[in-house]
């Protein structure tokens, strides 16, 4: 299978230098990623609030730099590749960014939105075809066609992620990096959405890196799911083999506490204070994790391949259970 | 003997102004909230929500404008405020976290200084007092570190940080009523769960109320007391969470119910609502939902139905019309 985007050894540092002076301070944000997002498959990343989704993204998008290790799309190095050589990866790979606010600029109205990227890339329809062209695409996001002389800070959150969606779309490219694209929406439309990504990727073999917390959405729609925390990937599998044996305890921490209607009490947290996480365990989830022993205090964590496929990064890989929830 | 509820919406209506016409985008809401309850506000992408809550507040975008109704606070009818009346009531007694980050967190000025700012506008407290409470503040908001994220903008937070950050800024006066729009979309499930938590050991100790604006169905009925569901400006059904959940009455409330997606199962196919929402200030004759509505007649695309009350419920639908009511 080819791969789309190849993810290897990646590391990435914020370094937020002093004002004045002082020394400047690191933060590792990603450690040692590596991830594989093939043709026509939607690739999941689950992980906690801050654990570095968002940046990875970045980071393919060119948006950040690597401090180490390589992203290759299509087969390309991306580093140190120049404006006009990023641009028809653009075209190629697009985008919808987490804050649907910042993202779309007020000033256009939709139409402009919408046709700003097939101008850019040279794409030009005769007029009768451009406008049935937006009309169509906005319909299939759940948008009535008299929305596209409005403009972007006259919608709703949820309104102006499915222009940022459409947007996305207009190119048909064929690889498209989400981040929370549907976290805004109700969940009709929201269904909707999610039925018109899996339609776009049979017919277009769009490949999808498609950043989640909702383990729902996850399970709907991605082929293969890796589950982040702060920084690394802590297990990596098929969709549905991860839903049958989650491994990993912080899969299975996160699993148990998925909302539903039934569900109600689990919603809550105890009364507990946040676990300060100890930096000088060598496995970042050990302070919170259920099942921790002694080993992980000195034993450095290594991803694994359990099952076909199936990674986990823990130093108890065989004494996990293995019990679906 | 009943209490008097600390916030009541009467008949509010909400428009954009445009060039030739009026865009009502809020039909007329009402409901009252008691001390220490939970009101969940969910319902269509676009139906009103963020706008209804806005104009709670006067915080309305410039094109906007109140056509209607009345708010009252504890009495007062905060449309009628000055505006230094409602500073005085804006973050201290009614605390907003805003759907759009942008609208309250600076983006020149680090996450510190905001939250110092907060805390000082409206208590007299020390810079160092106040900084100590920021620390707390985000503590509790499950921020990592806290003393070294004090100095940091936003741009170095994570979009779910940056909510967090919201979050605790909104908390920080300890508020009667907390307005909070969307605040847990950027938020994985365990985190969130904490953030509850925090919602409701203030809402026990203080009385807080809260008005929770959401689209997670199963949040709402987790942390709901009452829920109420908008569709095209307009309330459809109002309820007791556990009826509302259990028991949907309205088609669309059933609708939403059905799009859920299971976590315990792979499907192929989700169920939406087919069809697209109405055009905010674009009103029909009839029922808002009549066009996607499985069930509808032709009344119900030629006439509005009223709010018809069912038990503890009220919905807007042809369908419960009580029987021997004549029309
Ligand atoms: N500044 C504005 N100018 C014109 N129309 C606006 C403006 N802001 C909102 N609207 C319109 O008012 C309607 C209600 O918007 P509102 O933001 O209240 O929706 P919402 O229920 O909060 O939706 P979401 O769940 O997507 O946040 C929408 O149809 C929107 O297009
Ligand atoms: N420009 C920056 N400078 C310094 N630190 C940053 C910067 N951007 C992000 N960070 C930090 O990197 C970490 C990871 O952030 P990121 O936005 O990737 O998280 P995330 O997984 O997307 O979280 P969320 O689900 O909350 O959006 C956070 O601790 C954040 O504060
Ligand atoms: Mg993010
Ligand atoms: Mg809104």
């Amino acid at each position: 299978m080819v791969a789309r985007i190849e993810i290897s050894h990646l590391d990435k540092t914020y370094i937020r230098k002093p004002w004045l002076w002082g020394k400047a301070m690191l933060r590792p944000v990603l450690q040692d990623i590596n991830l594989i997002l093939p043709e026509n498959r939607v690739l999941g990343l689950v992980g906690e609030s801050g654990c570095g989704k968002s940046t990875l993204c970045k980071v393919v998008l060119g948006i950040e730099q690597a401090t180490a290790g390589t992203v290759k799309i299509n087969g390309q190095d991306i580093a140190g590749l120049s404006g006009t050589q990023w641009k028809p990866l653009r075209q190629y790979m697009q985008v919808v960014y987490q804050d649907p606010y910042a993202s779309l600029d007020p000033r256009m109205n939709v139409r402009q939105l919408i046709s700003e990227p097939l101008d850019i890339h040279g794409l030009h329809l005769q007029k009768k075809e451009r406008e049935q062209f937006l009309k169509a695409l906005l319909d299939s996001v759940g948008l009535a066609e008299n929305y596209l002389d409005r403009y972007a800070h006259e919608f709703s959150g949820g309104q102006r992620q499915r222009i940022a969606i459409a947007r996305a779309l207009a190119l048909e490219p064929q690889i498209l990096i989400a981040d929370e694209p549907v976290s805004a929406l109700d969940v009709s439309v929201q269904a909707q959405i999610l039925n018109l990504l899996k339609e776009i990727k049979e017919k277009r073999k769009l490949s999808v890196l498609f950043v989640t917390h909702d383990f729902a959405v996850a399970r709907f729609l991605c082929d293969e799911i890796a589950v982040m925390y702060q920084g690394k990937i802590v297990e990596q599998a098929p969709s549905e083999e991860l839903f049958a044996h989650p491994l990993h305890p912080y899969t299975r921490q996160l699993l148990s506490a998925v909302p539903s209607l039934g569900k109600k009490k689990q919603l809550l947290a105890p009364h507990a204070f946040w676990e300060e996480s100890r930096n000088e365990w060598p496995c970042p989830f050990a302070p919170r994790c259920q099942n921790s022993l002694d080993v992980c205090q000195y034993t450095l964590p290594k991803i694994k391949e359990v099952y076909p496929g199936h990674q986990v990064c823990c130093a108890l890989e065989n004494k996990l259970s293995e019990e679906p929830l | 003997m009943s209490v008097s509820p600390i916030l009541e919406v009467r008949n509010l209506q909400i428009s954009f102004v445009e060039q030739n016409r009026n865009r009502l985008v809020l039909r007329g809401l009402s409901y009252s909230l008691e001390k220490g309850r939970v009101l969940a506000v969910v319902g269509e992408s676009g139906s009103g929500k963020t706008v209804h809550a806005l104009g709670l507040l006067s915080l309305l975008p410039a094109a906007a404008r109140i056509s209607g109704g009345e708010v009252r606070y504890k009495g007062q009818n905060l449309l009628a405020c000055s505006a230094e009346q409602l500073r005085q009531i804006r973050g201290a007694k009614i605390a907003m976290i805003f759907q759009d980050p942008s609208a309250s967190l600076n983006p020149v000025l680090t996450v510190g200084q905001q939250l110092i700012e907060t805390l000082r506008a409206h208590e007299s407290i020390s810079k160092e007092e106040a900084a100590r409470k920021a620390i707390e503040l985000l503590d509790k908001v499950g921020i990592p570190n806290p003393e070294k994220r004090l100095d940091e903008y936003p741009f170095q937070f994570s979009g779910g940080m940056c909510q967090r950050v919201m979050i605790a800024m909104a908390l920080a006066l300890k508020p009667d009523i907390l307005i909070a729009d969307e605040p847990t979309t950027a938020l994985d499930v365990t985190i969130q769960a904490q953030i509850l938590r925090l919602m409701k050991d203030l809402q026990q100790e203080y009385g807080m109320a809260v008005i929770f604006i959401t689209h997670n169905l199963a949040l709402a009925a987790a942390i709901a007391d009452d829920v109420l569901v908008l569709y095209g400006g307009l309330c459809m059904e109002q309820a007791p969470a556990e009826k509302l959940f259990t028991h949907p009455l309205h088609p669309y409330t059933q609708g939403l119910l059905g799009s859920l997606v299971s976590v315990s199962r792979k499907t192929e196919h989700l169920p939406a609502i087919p069809g697209n929402p109405p055009i905010a200030g674009e009103p029909l004759p009839g029922c808002p939902f009549a066009p996607r509505c499985s069930q509808a007649t032709e009344k119900c695309s030629q006439k509005l139905p009223p709010l018809f009350a069912k038990g503890s419920c009220y919905v807007r639908c042809w369908l419960e019309e009580p029987h021997g009511s004549t029309h």
